[in-house]
C-alpha cells in the first residue's frame, strides 16, 4: 500500500467514522426524546390524574421532537465545533494541554540530544519539515504520541521516561511508529474525534447543571433534576459508545503504524525492545495527566491500564504487538532496571567533525555546489515514485550522513530563530558581487544591521555546503524559526522577498526555498485556513497539469524536440483518455508565477489525484533518463506543495 | 401548555449557561497558551545568555595577560558577570515575574556597561586585540549578544500579546480569579542611549 492509498483510506475512515457518529447521535436524540416524554408527560399525568382517568401517553409528539432534536443536535454541534477549532491551533495546543514542554533545540542533556537527532534524521529521511519536539516531564512511563493537522503544524511528544529509558534503537522505533502515523493521516482523525467525543460530553456537563437548576414552580420541582440525571446517564452512554468506536478504529491504526515503523527502520528489534520495556517496566505506558483519557488514543502505548474485556483499549494488547513484529517473543517480559540508562555511541554524531557529503551516485563528489548544470546528479526515474511518504532505511542512513555533514556551526545556527533567520538568508544570497552587496543592503533596511553581520558571518559557510544539503538544511531550520514572534516572522518574510527579488528575477531555487519555508511557517502565525478539498476529477484542473508538465519539460531540456517529447511522457502518465485535451504550453505562459499559480489549485485536489499529478511531473522529469538538480528542486516543491512528502533523491534502485 | 413552557425555560436557561460555560474555558485556555508562550520565548533567552556568561571569564583570562595596570576593570565585568547569572537563574524559574524581571534586566544592563569598557579599554593594547583566541571570544561574544537581542524581541512580543489579552475586556475577568499575573518586559539599555548628554555653555 502505498502512501496515497493509505491518505485516501485514512479520508475514507473519517467518513465512515462520520457514518458510526450520525448514527450514535440519532440513538442519543431518540433516548433524550424519550427521558423528556416520560418525564413531563409522566409528570403532567399524574396530577391529571386525580380528575379524569389517566389520557394514555401520545409516544409521537412531534413539536417535543422537534425541540429535543434541536436542542441535542446544538449542543452536540457546539461542543464539538469548540474543541474542534481549540485543536484548530494545532499539535502545539494538545501538547501543551497534556503538560508537555518544549525541547530546547539547543539542549546540553545528552539523551534529550539523542531524541532531537533521532527527529531530525527521521524527518529528512521521509522528505517532511521537522516537527517541534515536546517532552512529558513528569511521566514516568514510555509513551508518546504525534499530533497535529498536517505534516506543517505537526509535533512530537515523548514521556520523560522513554527519553531516559529507550536505547537509541529502541527510540527510533517509537519515533518511526509515531512518523507513520503523521505519514498515514491519522493525526487528524484523531483530533476529529477528541472533537466529537468532546461534544457528546457537553451533553453530560449540561445534565448535571440541570441536576442542581431548582424550578419556580413548586409543582414541577422534581422534573428538571430528573432530566439531568437522565441528561447525565445518557451522555455518558454515549460517551461510552464514542470511546467504543474510538479504541476500535485507534487500535487498527497501531498494527499499521507499528508495520510502517519497522519499514522504515528495518529494525525490528529496536520498537520490538521498546514495546517489551514497557512490559517490563513498573509504569508500563501509564500516563498520570488528568488530560490523558481524552487523547489516550493518538499515544503509541495504552495510556490507560487495562480495561473492561480489552474493548475500551485504545491499543492491542502489547504481546499481540511484539508478536506481530518478533513471532519469537515468548510473552514474558524481562524486568527493567528504571535507574539504568544505557550508554550508546550515536551512529553519527552531531559534533563530530564534517564529513564529505555522501554522493547522490557512486563517484559524483560534492562541489558542483554554485557549478549548475556542470556534471548534473541523476537518478533513475522509477528510483522516485514508491518512495513518496514511504522513506526506507536506506534514507534514513542518508538522512543522518547528510545531517552530520552539515558543519556543526550551521547546525547550530539552525537551532535558534537568529540563527535560523540568518540561514536562511545567507542561501538565498547571490553569487555575485554586486547583486549579493545590493542583497545586503536590502537586507540591512529590512530587518536590522546586526542581523545582516550575522548573515555574513555564516555566508561562507553556507555557500559551500552541496546542492542537495541545501533543502535539509531548511527542513532543519524550520524549527527555529517557529520561535519567531508574530512581527519577527511579518519582517522574516519581508526580509525573504526582498532577498529574493533583489536580482530583478526569481530564480528556481529561490522560489522552491521561499515556498517551502513560507508553506511551513504560515500556519504558526497566522490563523489556521484549511484546504478544503475542491476538486474530485482531473478534468478542471487540465490546464494547471499542462503548465506543471510544461515548465518541467522547460526545465529538463532547451531542445524543442525534447521538450515535446518529456511533455508526451507525462500527458501519457495522466491517462490516455485525457491525452488529447493535454497541449504544450508555450515557454512565455508557464513561468513560476503561473506555476505557483496551478499548484495552489491543484493542492486542493483529493490524494489520489495529486498522486496521478505527480507521477506525471516524475515521469516528464525522467523523459530523458536523468534527474538534474534543478528538477529534483522544481519535483521537490511540487511535492511538497501537494503535501506529498518527498524522501532525498538518492542513488541505485530499492 | 406546561410542556411548552418547560422548553422555553430549558432553552432559556441552558444555552446561555452553556454559551458562558464555553467562552469561560476558551478564554482560559487562550491565557494558558499565551503565557506558555512567553515562557517558551524566554528559555530562548536563557539558552542565549547561559553561553554568553560562559564566554566571559575566558574573554577575562586572555585579557589579564596583556591588561596589566586596570585590574578594576576586569573584577568589574566578573563581579558583573556573577551578579547577572546568578538573577538569570532566578528569573529563569519564574519568567515574566516583575521582580525577578527587573532584577535580570539591571544586572544585565550593567553587564553590558563594563564589558563595553572593556572593550574601550583593550582598543590600548594592541597586543591583546591581535590575539586570536581574543579575537574569536569578542566575535563570538558579539554573535551571542546579538542572538540575545533577537530573542528578546521575540520574547517582549510574547509578553505583549500576553498581558494585552489579560488586561482587556472581557478577557480580564477570567484572568483575575485565575491568577494570571502580569508579566515583565526584559529590557536593557544601552550605556550610551542611557548617558545624560552633556551641555555646555
Amino acid at each position: 500500500m502505498d502512501f496515497f492509498e493509505r491518505q485516501a483510506q485514512a479520508h475514507r475512515h473519517t467518513k465512515l467514522l462520520v457514518v458510526y457518529f450520525a448514527c450514535g447521535v440519532t440513538l442519543l436524540i431518540l433516548a433524550v426524546y424519550a427521558a423528556v416524554l416520560v418525564l413531563f408527560t409522566g409528570v403532567s399525568a399524574s396530577h391529571s390524574r386525580r380528575s379524569a382517568e389517566a389520557p394514555a401517553i401520545a409516544l409521537w409528539q412531534p413539536q417535543l421532537f422537534f425541540g429535543v432534536a434541536v436542542g441535542t443536535l446544538a449542543v452536540i454541534a457546539i461542543g464539538s465545533g469548540f474543541k474542534t477549532l481549540e485543536l484548530a491551533q494545532g499539535g502545539r495546543a494538545v501538547a501543551t494541554s497534556l503538560g508537555g514542554r518544549l525541547v530546547d533545540p539547543n539542549t546540553d542533556d545528552p539523551d534529550e540530544r539523542k531524541l532531537l537527532n533521532v527527529v531530525e534524521e527521521m524527518a529528512i529521511a521521509a522528505g517532511l519539515p521537522v516537527p517541534q519536539v515536546y517532552i512529558l516531564p513528569e511521566e514516568k512511563g514510555i509513551n508518546a504520541f504525534a499530533a497535529g493537522h498536517s505534516p506543517s503544524d505537526a509535533v512530537v511528544t515523548v514521556t520523560e521516561g522513554s527519553v531516559r529509558l529507550l536505547t537509541r534503537d529502541e527510540l527510533q522505533g517509537v519515533i518511526g511508529h509515531e512518523f507513520s502515523h503523521i505519514l498515514n493521516g491519522d493525526m487528524r482523525l484523531n483530533l476529529r474525534l477528541m472533537g466529537i467525543i468532546f461534544g457528546i460530553v457537553c451533553l453530560a456537563v449540561i445534565g448535571r447543571v440541570l441536576l442542581y437548576a431548582r424550578s419556580g414552580r413548586s409543582r414541577d420541582k422534581n422534573a428538571l433534576p430528573l432530566l439531568g440525571l437522565a441528561l447525565i446517564v445518557i451522555g455518558w452512554v454515549g460517551v461510552l459508545f464514542g470511546r467504543l468506536i474510538q479504541a476500535a478504529v485507534s487500535r487498527q491504526r497501531e498494527f499499521l503504524a507499528d508495520a510502517s515503523s519497522v519499514q522504515f527502520t528495518r529494525n525490528p528489534a529496536g520498537l520490538a525492545g521498546a514495546l517489551k520495556k514497557i512490559g517490563g517496566l513498573s509504569y508500563g505506558s501509564r500516563l498520570e495527566t488528568a488530560h490523558a483519557e481524552e487523547a489516550s488514543h493518538m499515544f503509541f502505548g495504552n495510556g490507560m491500564g487495562e480495561s473492561f474485556f480489552h474493548l475500551m483499549d485504545t491499543h492491542p494488547p502489547l504481546a499481540e504487538r511484539i508478536r506481530a513484529i518478533d513471532p519469537s517473543f515468548d510473552g514474558s517480559f524481562p524486568a527493567v532496571d528504571e535507574t539504568a540508562v544505557e550508554e550508546q555511541p550515536p551512529a553519527v554524531s552531531a559534533g563530530a567533525r564534517p564529513m564529505p557529503f555522501p554522493p547522490l551516485l557512486p563517484g559524483m563528489g560534492r562541489g558542483q555546489a554554485g557549478a549548475a548544470g556542470v556534471a548534473a546528479p541523476f537518478i533513475a526515474a522509477q528510483a522516485l515514485t514508491p518512495h513518496t511518504g514511504n522513506p526506507t532505511t536506506a534514507h534514513l542512513e542518508y538522512a543522518a550522513q547528510l545531517r552530520g555533514a552539515i558543519p556543526a556551526p550551521l547546525q547550530a545556527a539552525a537551532h535558534e530563530s537568529l540563527g535560523a533567520c540568518t540561514l536562511v538568508y545567507a542561501l538565498l544570497l547571490s553569487d555575485d558581487d554586486d547583486v549579493r552587496a545590493r542583497q545586503l543592503d536590502g537586507l540591512a533596511q529590512a530587518t536590522s544591521p546586526a542581523v545582516c553581520q550575522e548573515t555574513m558571518r555564516i555566508w561562507p559557510q553556507v555557500e559551500v555546503i552541496a546542492a542537495q544539503a541545501k533543502l535539509p538544511l531548511v527542513d532543519l531550520a524550520l524549527p527555529g524559526l517557529r520561535h519567531l514572534s508574530a512581527a519577527q516572522f511579518q519582517q522574516f518574510r519581508a526580509a525573504v522577498q526582498k532577498l529574493v527579488e533583489a536580482d530583478g528575477e526569481i530564480n528556481l531555487f529561490e522560489y522552491v526555498l521561499q515556498k517551502i519555508v513560507l508553506r511551513h511557517l504560515e500556519p504558526s502565525f497566522l490563523p489556521a485556513r484549511k484546504p478544503i478539498i475542491q476538486y474530485y476529477s482531473l478534468k478542471p484542473l487540465m490546464p494547471d497539469c499542462a503548465v506543471l508538465l510544461s515548465a518541467l519539460a522547460y526545465v529538463g531540456s532547451e531542445e524543442l524536440e525534447k521538450v515535446q517529447f518529456a511533455f508526451r511522457r507525462g500527458a501519457q502518465a495522466l491517462g490516455p483518455e485525457l491525452q488529447p485535451a493535454l497541449t504544450l504550453v508555450p515557454q512565455d505562459a508557464c513561468d513560476l508565477e503561473q506555476v505557483d499559480a496551478a499548484l495552489n489549485r491543484l493542492s486542493l485536489a483529493v490524494p489520489q489525484i495529486k498522486k496521478n499529478a505527480l507521477d506525471a511531473c516524475v515521469q516528464t522529469v525522467a523523459a530523458d533518463g536523468v534527474i538534474e538538480e534543478s528538477e529534483a528542486e522544481l519535483l521537490r516543491a511540487i511535492a511538497d506543495t501537494l503535501d506529498c512528502p518527498m524522501p532525498p533523491f538518492m542513488a541505485g534502485p530499492q | 401548555m406546561i410542556k411548552g413552557l418547560i422548553i422555553i425555560v430549558l432553552v432559556a436557561v441552558v444555552v446561555p449557561v452553556f454559551f458562558i460555560l464555553m467562552w469561560l474555558i476558551s478564554a482560559y485556555n487562550r491565557l494558558v497558551a499565551l503565557r506558555n508562550r512567553y515562557k517558551n520565548a524566554f528559555a530562548q533567552i536563557d539558552v542565549q545568555l547561559k553561553r554568553r556568561y560562559d564566554l566571559i571569564p575566558n574573554l577575562v583570562e586572555t585579557a589579564k595577560g596583556y591588561i596589566k595596570h586596570e585590574r578594576g576593570t576586569l573584577e568589574a565585568v566578573i563581579a558583573a558577570r556573577n551578579a547577572a547569572s546568578a538573577a538569570n537563574v532566578r528569573a529563569a524559574q519564574n519568567p515574566g515575574e516583575a521582580a525577578a524581571m527587573k532584577e535580570l534586566s539591571g544586572a544585565e544592563t550593567a553587564l553590558t556597561g563594563t564589558l563595553g569598557r572593556l572593550f574601550a579599554l583593550s582598543e590600548a593594547y594592541p597586543d591583546l586585540k591581535a590575539n586570536t583566541t581574543m579575537m574569536r571570544l569578542m566575535e563570538e561574544l558579539t554573535s551571542t549578544e546579538n542572538k540575545v537581542a533577537f530573542a528578546r524581541q521575540a520574547y517582549n512580543d510574547a509578553v505583549m500579546g500576553y498581558n494585552t489579552t489579560r488586561e482587556s475586556f472581557p478577557t480580564n475577568m477570567v484572568a483575575g480569579p485565575f491568577n494570571f499575573g502580569p508579566a515583565e518586559l526584559f529590557v536593557v539599555e544601552k550605556p550610551e542611549e542611557k548617558e545624560a548628554p552633556k551641555v555646555s555653555f
